[in-house]
Formats: C-alpha cells, structure tokens, sequence
C-alpha cells in the first residue's frame, strides 16, 4: 500500500478538531445571543421606567404634553415588545435541538411578566390620557397542546407588521406557570387556545386575518380597516 | 424525534468529513505519482493479450470502437480481439464482420445471453495471458495495451483499471456526469487503489490476469453488475486491483435524466446485491483495507440517505404548514418576505451542512486541479454537481426499494 497508516490518524484528528470548532463557535454565538437578549430586555426595562416617569408627571403636571410624550413612546414600545418576543423564540428554537438551555426559558418568563407590566400601565394610560388604543393579548400554549397556535402566531405576526400606533399587542405563554397570566386568563374567562382578547373581550379558537380585522375595526376605526 | 435527527447528522458529518480529509490528505501526499506508471523497457516483455468485446445492438458505436482498437500500438501478433454478438437485432453483427481479420473475430451467441455471459463466452475462447474486457461503445486510446499490462509486473495485481471519460457532452446533464466521472472514475479510483480498496473493475475497460480468472472463475452472469462483483472476488482471492490514470477510455453516458435514473437503479441495486452476495467480507481479514472501506462506504450512504429523507420530510411538511398558514392571511406573501437575516438565529445544524459544503467544494476543486485536461471550474459546473448530489439519493432510495422488494432490474 502506497498510503501511510498516519493519514487515518492525522484525519481523524482533523475531524475532531472540526468539530471541536463547530461546538466552539455555537457556544460562542450562544453568549452573544444572550447577551442580545439581556440587552434587549435592559432597553424593555430602560423604557417601562420612562413610561413611569411619564405616569407620574401626568399626575403632577398635567396630562397636556406628557400625553403626548406618553404615546410616543408607547407606539416604539408595541412594536419593540413583539419583535423581542419573537427573538427569544427563535433563539431558543435555534439552540434548543443541542442544549435546553434554561436562560432563555428565564428570559421568556421576565419577558412575560414585564408584558404584563406594561399591559396594565398601557390600561392606566389610556384612561388619564384618552389615548385611543386597540389592545390585542394573545394567549398561547405549546405546540403538542394547541395545534393551532403556531399558526394564530403567523397570522398576529403578519398583522403586526400593519397595524399602526393606535394599536398594541401582546403575546402570553400559558404554559410557564406564572401566576400574574394565569390571573389574566381567569378575568377573561379564557377556556381553550389559541385566544385573542380585544379590549377585555375574549375570542378563542382559530382565526384568520380577515376575522381579526373584523373585531378589531367593530371597536374603532383603523387604518387596517379600510382595506 | 430531533434526538434521532440530531444523531443522524453528527454520525453523517463525521463519517462524510472523515472520508473528505482521509482523500485530501492522499491526494495531496501523493499528486505528485498519480500518473505514474510503469513501463516495459523491451518489447520482447509484451504478453499476448485478449480483447473480449460484448456487443447488443451496437450498430452505432461498433465500428468506432473497433476502429480504436486496429489504431492500438502493440504488436497485432501478440492481441487478439473477440467481438461476441449477443444476440443482435441491428446490423452490429454486419458491421463487425468488415473488420473481421487474422486477429479480429467475430463469435456469435445463440440468442441474448447477457454481458456476463458473452464475457465468459469470449473469455473461454481467449488465448492471451491477459484479458481486457471493455464494451462496445468504447473508444481506447492507442497506448491503452503499454500503459495497463506493465502493471501486472507485481504479482500481486489481479486487474488494473483505467479511467474512464465521457465521450459526448451535448446538454447540461453530460456535462455534470462528465465531471462526476472524471472525479469518480478517474481520481477517486486512482486514490482508490492507493488504498488497495478499489470497489469495481470498469465495464469499459478494464483488463485481468488471466491465470487469477481461472482460480476465481469468470463474470457472475446473475449479478447486473458484473465488474462490481468480480471485484470482491478478487480482493478476497488476495490479489490487488491497480488503477492506470496516464490513459483513458471513453465511453457514452446517459443523454436525459430518464437513462441516467435506469443506468444508476442498475448501478446502485447491483452494488446492494453484492454486498449481499459477498457479505462475509466484512469479516474477512483477507482483504485488508478493503473489508472497512465497503461498511464504511455503505454506511455512509445509508445514513446520508436517512439523513436526506429525514431532511426532506422536515423541509416539505414545513413548507406545508407554511403554505397552510399563508391561506389564513390572504396569502400575503410580500409581507412575510422581509430580508430580516439574524445570524444569532442559525442553528447549529447550518455550521454542519455548510462545513460539508464547503468541505466538498475543496475537494472538488482541487481534484479537477490535479486531473489534466480537467474542465474548466465553472460555478454552474458545482452547482450542477451538488444537484446531482440530491438526485442521486432519490436513485438510491428506489434501488433501496427495488432490492428490498426483490424486484427484477434489466440492464
């Protein structure tokens, strides 16, 4: 035999090396994934102290010009909120086949909680400073419990992408065992998934974008309901 | 379910990864002796040779061949050539005849016997020391006889193979399996026999040392692949199987996707059969290196086409579902194609299928660096090459089923 027995060593070697590499470089986009993460919840919570801010000068100063600052920042805020939703969700999807990594389970569970945060000072705004907004939550559960979740997921993410300021949704995730959306589910009275919840009224099972549209325009007069 | 998948690309990275660098590194060590080969320094050394030449309906090609054959440089007293009509409909037996002289004859089958059969019809008539069995749509070269036979110097050489090229490339399709060949039958079989691990003698053209034929007998005539076979009985007689890259044969290829798809089920459920056939060679320590390299070849194959279902049936049902979501939004595809990359978003399945790709693309372009007369390194050239790549699987799934369903294949 021409070959030396030393080439099945050296790729052998080699193999393991890169794979060694593949691994290295997964762990490493796994700490900035996180780090995005950690970054994007920091600038959430940089936010809901802002809109606390503005809360409380409503009430000290007025609700003139910090209404207007008010919903400013709230119509960056909807929009902020879903887009980080779905990024924790792809990150852990992207992750999850190798590592069930238990940071970004914690990251979801913060996220949720602040979700539920802003919900209710969304409510209070609305109230001080009449501020016409359309609230759209959304509950869900896990794929193997609700079959049709994901795709009441794909219909809200393509609606978000035209809805405008004037309206905020939210999403909440049944299966993490906080007691804060379990609340929410009993006082909407909540009894299967997925379930939309307009301005306090609840509509379960699966809908498609048109029916969407339709109970969210029968509330008030959106730009999306013109189409 | 993902824990399976999971595996199934870690067992097909590393096994497919390992095969690239093992060849790289052979490559690379030994490109510097791949057309090596040796010579006869007196013609007084030239052995008497037997051409044997299996024809059914071959008008078209006959004569080419033949004529290929009376062009060779070797003494005409010391090669024989047998053309055995088997069985022919078409005017080859007609055209044969022309050239019918002191060392070309023609032998007739009673009726269509099979290639293996009119092998072993030639071969029984031959009175060479050596065989070389080609087919007749072969086009040799005339140094093909000075360049294999020296290599049977070594006693340990049982056949020697060529490589083998395309001889038209008209349409895209040849173009691709003009590569693939030069790649496979060409350099990887080169590489191949460094290892002693040569898996097949080239219908073509390959050539046999007559006295090893008699211990091993002939061409299996119940196997559809016949140069396949032949080649386990030989590595378990003991004897090597060189490869000669300084010349060529070419040969006709498949014009369309439908010929392509009948010569591969042939191929590919002929090497299943064989492994069969010859299953105790995965114990055998005769064999040497060649015992690993069939299950390591094989189990590639089977956990890269696993692997590629499995892949398949991910990809189709997501894009079911995807499709089914899209009714519910008034098909609004435009809104959901945002070019919204997130690199943080990739799985590390990607960093494996990519690593494979590129993996591939340096194998590849370095082979078709180191063969002469290469064609030139066009991106179309790889991109066809790795679309054949996925044809291929489906090929290997339908010979999978036709071997497990016992179905008869025809050449």
């Amino acid at each position: 035999m021409v070959i030396k027995k030393s080439i099945f060593a050296y790729a052998a070697i080699i193999t393991v090396l890169l794979l060694i590499s593949i691994y290295s470089l997964n762990f490493y986009l796994d700490s900035v994934r996180e780090d995005a993460v950690v970054n994007r919840m920091e600038g959430i919570l940089d936010e809901y102290q802002e809109i606390q801010a503005l809360s409380l000068m409503t009430e000290v100063f007025g609700g003139n010009i910090t209404c207007l600052s008010l919903s400013n920042t709230l119509s960056y805020m909807d929009k902020n909120l879903w887009e980080t939703g779905i990024k924790i969700d792809k990150y852990r999807e992207a992750t999850e086949q190798f590592v069930r990594d238990p940071f970004y389970l914690e990251q979801k569970i913060k996220f949720n909680r602040n979700e539920i945060i802003y919900l209710s000072m969304l409510k209070k705004m609305k109230e001080q400073c009449s501020i016409n907004q359309t609230v759209i939550s959304y509950f869900y559960k896990k794929k193997e419990d609700c079959r049709d979740c994901d795709a009441q997921a794909f219909v809200l993410s393509d609606l978000n992408k035209e809805i405008d300021s004037e309206m905020a949704m939210f999403s909440f995730d049944s299966d993490l065992g906080l007691a804060s959306i379990s609340t929410l589910s009993l006082f909407y009275n909540i009894s299967s998934f997925p379930c939309i919840v307009v301005e306090d009224d609840a509509y379960c099972g699966l809908k498609n974008k048109n029916q969407i549209v339709d109970i969210i325009c029968s509330y008030r007069n959106h730009s999306i309901c013109s189409g | 379910m993902n824990i399976i998948y999971t595996i199934l690309v870690h067992i097909v990275w590393f096994l497919s990864t390992y095969f690239v660098i093992v060849f790289m590194l052979a490559l690379f060590s030994n490109r510097k002796k791949l057309y090596y080969s040796p010579k006869f320094e007196k013609d007084d050394e030239l052995p008497k040779v037997s051409l044997i030449v299996p024809a059914y309906n071959e008008e078209a090609s006959i004569a080419d061949c033949i004529s290929s054959l009376k062009r060779m440089d070797y003494p005409k007293n010391l090669y024989e050539v047998i053309i055995v009509n088997d069985g022919s409909k078409d005017k080859t037996a007609e055209i044969a005849k022309k050239y019918a002289s002191d060392n070309i004859v023609l032998i007739d089958n009673s009726g269509n016997k099979g290639k293996a059969r009119s092998l072993n019809h030639g071969i029984s008539l031959a009175k060479g020391d050596y065989i070389a069995c080609m087919d007749a749509d072969t086009i040799v070269p005339k140094n093909i006889l000075r360049k294999t036979l020296p290599y049977f110097k070594d006693k340990d050489i049982g056949s020697v193979t060529v490589s083998v090229k395309v001889r038209f490339a008209d349409n895209f399709l040849q173009k691709i399996v003009r590569l693939e060949y030069i790649l496979g039958l060409s350099l990887f079989l080169k590489i191949f026999s460094l290892f002693n691990c040569v898996h097949v003698t080239p219908g073509p053209f390959s050539v046999y040392r007559k006295s090893m034929l008699d211990d091993i007998g002939c061409f299996d005539p119940k196997n559809i692949t016949e140069d396949l076979e032949i080649a386990y009985r030989i590595h378990k007689s003991g004897h090597k199987i060189a490869n000669c890259m300084s010349t060529a044969v070419h040969t006709i290829t498949p014009h369309d996707l439908k010929g392509l798809y009948r010569q591969r089920r042939r191929w590919y459920s002929g090497a299943l059969l064989t492994l069969w056939q010859h299953r105790d060679i995965l114990k055998s320590n005769k064999t040497g290196l060649f015992g690993y390299f069939i299950p390591f070849n094989y189990a590639l194959i089977a956990s890269g086409l696993g692997l590629f279902l499995f892949s398949s049936y991910l990809l189709l049902s997501n894009m079911l579902r995807n499709l089914s979501y899209y009714s519910l939004t008034n098909y609004n595809f435009f809104s959901n194609m945002t070019f919204d990359f997130d690199l943080l978003a990739i799985s590390m399945f990607l960093f494996f299928g990519l690593s494979g790709i590129i993996g591939t693309v340096l194998l590849v372009s370095y082979g078709l660096g180191v063969v002469r007369k290469s064609p030139k390194r066009r991106p179309s050239l790889y991109l066809g090459y790795f679309l054949l790549f996925f044809i291929y699987q489906a090929f290997w799934l339908a010979s999978f089923l036709v071997v497990f369903m016992r179905r008869k294949v025809k050449w």
